[in-house]
């Protein structure tokens, strides 16, 4: 949100390309999730014949834009945070804030995984046993997507920790982050 | 760099451990916290983690996630992952994707530049004109964008570089573009108003109601100031002279432009009685006449674009197809907000493509932009929504409003300290981030002491409007900083907002005053 924080490097590694993939696939669901809504008004207005699918899939496809959104965001470095001390201290200090920052997500992604085992492991047995996980209601389902969407918040995280401050990547100028417009 | 990487190593090896506390070492540990040294625990860890630039979300999240397990131990922790994904399931979210990616293929048209050219033109005569055309302008942005970034950058770059080329002043000129474009935060639809809405769990369209009368109230004092000031100083706003014989082909199509724009609302009316003599209920006139008028205005677009005349129609249809399909269809009962949102990217998709401007590069560029900003905001509420449902569950906001209440303060100095806090913390935080950390605490005191959630989410949205202009870190300064010229700087940007910060504190004053004005509407 901020343009304060230094524009990050040009450096990527096999990371972020896998999240550029993914994200505009992510992105194209959103244009179903609208069509299908529309889809659903014709229906009602028109046809006089409202559906039920459209609502829990469209809740579907919001969920996941959400949750793949947050990595897409990460990998942006677009998270919201405070940025007012951030860029006024030393390099020193803001590495010591970097990793402050790591720890914290990593302890956050720890206890939800830790908390919500059991919850999640429901559904994995579930869909072990059935062999599909489409008889469950919309809820359950989203359980493990949103600890994986965490765990891949914490990977990228790590990356672009990599990438800041170690320097690690693979120089790549055809990639140019585009901050301007937000 | 090697001490680097393993002092990296040794931080995510300790955040595991940390995390996995819970399960190995004290599986029956309870801390008999009192509440007080919770609070101060919260207090200062989110003081110390937000100073450090930890990102909003994993902070709240991390200091919830705590609380939870020293309150409840490991069965508790579970609420956790409950708390965020019940959040994502959450119906009245879906339309916030669906809004910032109408807005954001908005941007990318030409429609607002056709827009300012149409509303300049027309007001080119009076003096200070072009500013009030920026400010009417801002106001339409505004009723299709929920989110202020976009909406300030683009009139930034539309409207600035002309005013400046008339001469206006350029304290003016900022001014008006920042003030102006805050106001997408607050006239409908907006996405701040949807999480709050959420948060305090009240009717969506009620408070989209409730904030017609002050966001024009708060745009009508924008643009009174703007023809006073000018009229009182007219350097200004210096006038262009013109000689008697101009009047340009434009004017002359005035009166054509005026009955094109109302032709569709004709059509729809003519729809509504139509389906009313058929039989049709109320809401299916309603839809009758939105549908109806938005594709008269679909055909009369089309029919433009071939015939080249009437470029104030043609600059002000689309606009006006959009808001009123989606605002007609959220206040006429039609559709639920999340619908009308899904309907409005349709009719921007299509009147882009109209305007012979829809590329792939397009959509993706609205894509990619609407995914950060969900991502940035929906990851926040995440994080929050944990911290919040700890702090609920484990009696501290029970305990902050007991505090608060037993204090006996007449109750408008406990909103006016309430205030106090948002604009403070407005002056650090993004308005997300205030939302969620304060409102677990002051909405059970708001409703204690016997005021209308509603009413006290007007009041936060205009706070919120002048906490994006307040320096050091008003959001505003830094989105139009990014397209600004670059002789224009931060003070210079901040030093405009002054006489637009006293208008936002007088119609906040106002609004305090008198509650009626935001609950007249909704009664």
């Amino acid at each position: 949100m901020q343009n304060l924080t230094p524009p990050y490097g040009n450096k990527t590694t096999i990371v972020d390309p896998i999240v550029g993939i993914f994200s505009s696939f992510a992105m194209l669901l959103i244009l179903i999730g609208v069509s299908i809504t529309l889809y659903e008004i014709v229906m009602r207005y028109i046809f006089e014949s409202a559906t039920s699918w459209v609502y829990k899939t469209t809740l579907w496809i919001a969920a996941v834009t959400y949750l793949v959104s947050g990595i897409f965001a990460m990998q942006q470095r677009e998270h919201i945070r405070v940025t007012v001390i951030y860029d006024a201290v030393s390099p020193t200090l803001r590495l010591i804030f970097d990793y402050l920052a790591l720890y914290v997500l990593i302890v956050y992604a720890t206890l939800m995984l830790v908390g919500s085992a059991d919850q999640v492991w429901v559904i994995f047995s579930h869909a072990v046993k059935t062999g599909t996980i489409s008889s469950l209601p919309f809820g359950p389902t989203i359980k493990p997507l949103v600890l994986l969407a965490t765990v891949a918040v914490v990977i990228v995280s790590i990356n672009n920790f990599l990438l800041d401050h170690l320097n690690i990547g693979r120089s790549n100028n055809s990639i140019s982050p585009d901050n301007s417009t937000e | 760099m090697t001490w680097k990487l393993a002092f990296m190593l040794i931080v995510i090896i300790g955040g595991v451990l940390t995390g996995l506390a819970p399960l190995f070492l004290f599986t029956d540990f309870r801390a008999e916290l009192g509440i007080g040294t919770m609070l101060l625990g919260i207090f200062f860890g989110i003081l110390i983690l937000l100073s450090a630039g930890v990102p909003i979300g994993f902070a709240s999240g991390v200091l919830g996630a705590i609380v939870i397990w020293l309150n409840f131990g490991l069965p508790g922790l579970g609420l956790v992952m409950i708390r965020v994904s019940d959040l994502t399931s959450t119906a009245s979210l879906v339309a916030i994707p669906f809004f910032i990616l109408m807005a954001s293929l908005l941007e990318r048209s030409g429609i607002a530049q056709d827009v300012f050219d149409a509303l300049s033109h027309l007001l080119r005569r009076a003096r200070g004109g072009v500013a009030v055309a920026t400010a009417f302008l801002a106001v339409i942005l505004a009723s299709m964008s929920g989110i202020i970034g976009g909406e300030i950058v683009l009139l930034g770059l539309v409207a600035l570089p002309q005013l400046l080329r008339l001469g206006y002043d350029k304290h003016l000129a900022i001014g008006t573009i920042c003030a102006g474009g805050s106001l997408g935060a607050i006239i409908p639809p907006s996405i701040v108003i949807i999480i709050y809405g959420l948060i305090a769990d009240t009717s969506i369209i009620k408070l989209f109601t409730a904030l017609i009368v002050p966001g024009f109230m708060l745009a009508g004092s924008y643009v009174a100031y703007i023809i006073i000031r000018t009229q009182l100083n007219t350097t200004l706003a210096p006038l262009p002279t013109y000689s008697a014989e101009d009047r340009s082909e434009i004017d002359k199509e005035l009166w054509g432009d005026l009955l094109i724009l109302l032709s569709p609302f004709a059509t729809g009316a003519v729809g509504a009685v139509v389906a009313n003599k058929l039989g049709a209920g109320a809401v299916e006139q309603t839809a009758t006449f939105v549908f109806s008028s938005t594709f008269a205005m679909l055909g009369i677009i089309a029919w433009l674009r071939t015939r080249q005349t009437n470029p104030v129609a043609r600059g002000l249809l689309p606009l006006l197809l959009i808001i009123d399909l989606v605002l007609g269809s959220i206040y006429g009962g039609v559709t639920t907000i999340s619908e009308a949102a899904a309907m409005g990217v349709v009719a921007s998709l299509i009147v882009i493509f109209l305007r012979r401007e829809l590329e792939v590069v397009t959509i993706m560029g609205a894509l990619e932009q609407m995914f950060r900003s969900v991502g940035a905001i929906l990851w926040v509420t995440f994080g929050a929504t944990v911290l919040a449902g700890a702090f609920t569950l484990s009696g501290g906001a029970q305990y902050v409003s007991t505090a608060i209440l037993d204090l006996n303060a007449p109750p408008t100095v406990v909103i006016l300290m309430m205030l106090l806090v948002f604009f403070i913390l407005g002056l650090f935080i993004d308005w997300i981030g205030i939302i969620l950390m304060t409102m677990p605490v002051f909405l059970p005191i708001v409703l204690q002491l016997g005021y209308d959630p509603i009413w006290f989410g007007v009041l936060f949205c205009v706070s919120m409007q002048i906490a994006f202009l307040t320096p050091p870190f008003g959001s505003a300064a830094f989105y139009l900083k990014s397209v600004a010229p670059p002789d224009i700087d931060l003070v210079t940007i901040y030093r405009s907002f002054g006489p637009f910060i006293l208008l936002q504190i007088a119609i906040l004053t106002v609004l305090v005053a008198f509650p009626e004005i935001s609950l007249f509407l909704v009664r």
